[in-house]
């Protein structure tokens, strides 16, 4: 049941970026000869679409804006105890503070979310549109699943340390 | 921090170095360890074999324990190394316990190494008997009201913990503190999971042990500040059979290095966390760098492929057309002597009408 609502929500999200990443260069229309992500700035409001909030539950859901030449995704990612929320800010932080290795990642997220991506008519022009729809994907699967690997981990070390701290009473 | 370790590494280094000197040193250290415990090791340069080491450490209880040794724990450091380890009287200055060590009655073999451990660690025997002073009566019925009052142990200032005498048992109270969030639930899990493995039916003998957030009420009327944590309060529930023999000296032991472990364990899990966290963000970066990477590796072989193409196809083609263009001037040319037929024209042909070889490669430079 779990999986089928992840594919589904992951479909969800994969179809709206498709439709979201048709992005084209477009300079500042309030700056000349500047360049900026209309998304972030939202100086003129024509040149933004309406957000798109994709939700799978309460703790998980992704905000996808799209401008004319760039597109943001945030993600809030499940956190269901205090081991996975500690695990989760320390993985997301991990990552924010190398954002330089990833190209399309925030290094601050949205407020209310996890972890933020901006795309540029930029990326898209470098970078195969249909690959980078992939990767946010795969980025949003990996996540989910090493949270749980390393809860699990975390949990079975936890009891080996145990039990070898028990054995020296015997 | 405290070392888990009973011998102290810095203690032993220097005992070793003495007694494996090929020529007499003279030494004269002081040592600090975890900021509470002080050395002094003396060696005179006319006899290195001989030296005096001092130790203070403080009472590991306030109030209950003299600062001075007790007769047990003397005898407990007496029983070290009774050939090497004498105790000399009074200790020296600000010390509360000064031995004479008689390195030469050290046998010079494998076991060097092993007597001298035991020398360094005098540290944790001195602490251990302490303790066990403590522990020791558990069974007696002399228990007057007053001994349930909790006991204030301090191995580490930072770290005290309390013992608690009631008839039949003892309970050892720990309370947990730490200064990140992520250490307090990392060492949480860490609780639960000792109290679901030591409740068990396999590990039985073991203490029982018990992890609440709020401070269990054997310690009610102790200070604010001792009872205010952050990762709340572990328990061993200790019975008379937990110190029954050489069960006594490993309880005593755990109890005192308790704290030690679960720090050495929630730095480790952070370590563990921190390599998967690395391991996890290559592998998402090299499926970014596969988006671009792959087309372009693609685009730079079909370039490639194409360039190669028609730069062979311009020098197959160039090739070709020359060779033909030879042939047709040497079949016009045997055409034209073949009209005129001269006797030893061909001799005269092949002499002078040879086509020249031209070389790319050599040239000769002009003067």
């Amino acid at each position: 049941m779990a999986t089928t609502t992840l594919r589904l929500y992951l479909t969800c999200i994969r179809n709206t970026l498709h439709a979201a990443m048709c992005l084209q260069n477009f300079p500042c229309q309030e700056v000349e000869r500047h360049n900026k992500p209309e998304v972030e700035l939202k100086t003129s409001s024509e040149l933004l679409l309406n957000p798109v909030l994709i939700c799978r539950n309460e703790a998980e859901k992704c905000l996808i804006e799209t401008s004319i030449n760039s597109l943001r995704i945030s993600l809030k990612v499940k956190q269901a105890d205090e081991l996975e929320n500690i695990l989760t800010k320390k993985f997301l932080r991990f990552l924010s503070m190398r954002a330089e290795a990833f190209q399309v990642l925030r290094r601050k997220p949205v407020q209310g979310y996890d972890i933020s991506f901006l795309i540029t008519n930029y990326h898209c022009e470098e970078m195969q549109k249909q690959k980078l729809i992939d990767f946010i994907v795969q980025f949003m699967e990996d996540i989910d699943k090493e949270i749980s690997e390393l809860k699990l981990s975390v949990n079975t070390r936890g009891r080996l340390v145990a039990t070898e701290f028990l054995k020296q009473f015997i | 921090m405290a070392c888990m370790d009973r011998v102290s590494p810095a203690l032993k280094q220097i005992l070793l170095k003495l007694y494996l000197a090929d020529k007499s040193i003279e030494i004269d250290h002081h040592l600090y360890e975890f900021g509470s415990i002080e050395y002094h090791i003396q060696s005179q340069a006319s006899n290195p074999l001989l030296a005096y080491l001092s130790i203070s450490i403080p009472p590991l209880c306030h109030g209950i324990l003299p600062n001075n040794l007790s007769p047990y724990t003397i005898e407990m450091v007496k029983g070290i190394c009774p050939n090497v380890v004498e105790i000399e009287e009074p200790a020296r200055d600000g010390f509360q316990l000064t031995l004479k060590l008689n390195l030469y009655q050290i046998p010079r073999n494998k076991d060097y190494v092993k007597v001298i451990g035991d020398i360094s660690s005098v540290q944790s025997v001195i602490l251990s008997s302490q303790l066990k002073e403590i522990l020791w009566n558990v069974n007696s019925d002399d228990a007057s009201p007053g001994m349930y009052k909790p006991i204030k142990l301090v191995y580490h200032p930072r770290e005290p913990f309390f013992v608690i005498r009631q008839p039949q048992r003892i309970i050892a109270v720990f309370p947990i503190r730490f200064r990140e969030k992520s250490d307090i639930v990392i060492a949480t899990t860490f609780f639960q999971e000792l109290m679901d493995v030591g409740n068990s039916d396999k590990w039985t003998k073991t203490p029982p042990c018990t992890w609440s957030a709020i401070p269990p009420p054997e310690l009610r009327g102790e200070a604010f500040e001792d009872l205010s944590t952050n990762g709340g309060f572990f328990s061993f529930d200790i019975s008379s059979r937990h110190v029954e023999g050489k069960r006594l000296d490993k309880t005593v032991w755990n109890l005192l290095n308790f704290n030690t472990y679960v720090r050495n364990h929630v730095k480790s899990t952070k370590g563990f966390i921190h390599r998967r966290m690395r391991k996890r963000m290559e592998n998402l970066v090299q499926v970014l760098h596969g988006t671009n990477s792959e087309e372009n590796e693609q685009a730079k072989q079909v370039k490639q492929r194409q360039g190669f193409r028609y730069t062979t196809k311009l020098v197959r083609s160039s090739k070709h057309t020359m060779k033909q263009r030879w042939r047709t001037l040497g079949r016009k040319i045997k055409r034209f002597h073949f009209r005129l037929k001269i006797h030893g024209f061909t001799r005269f042909r092949q002499r002078w009408l040879r086509f020249p070889k031209f070389s790319s490669t050599k040239y000769t430079k002009l003067e």
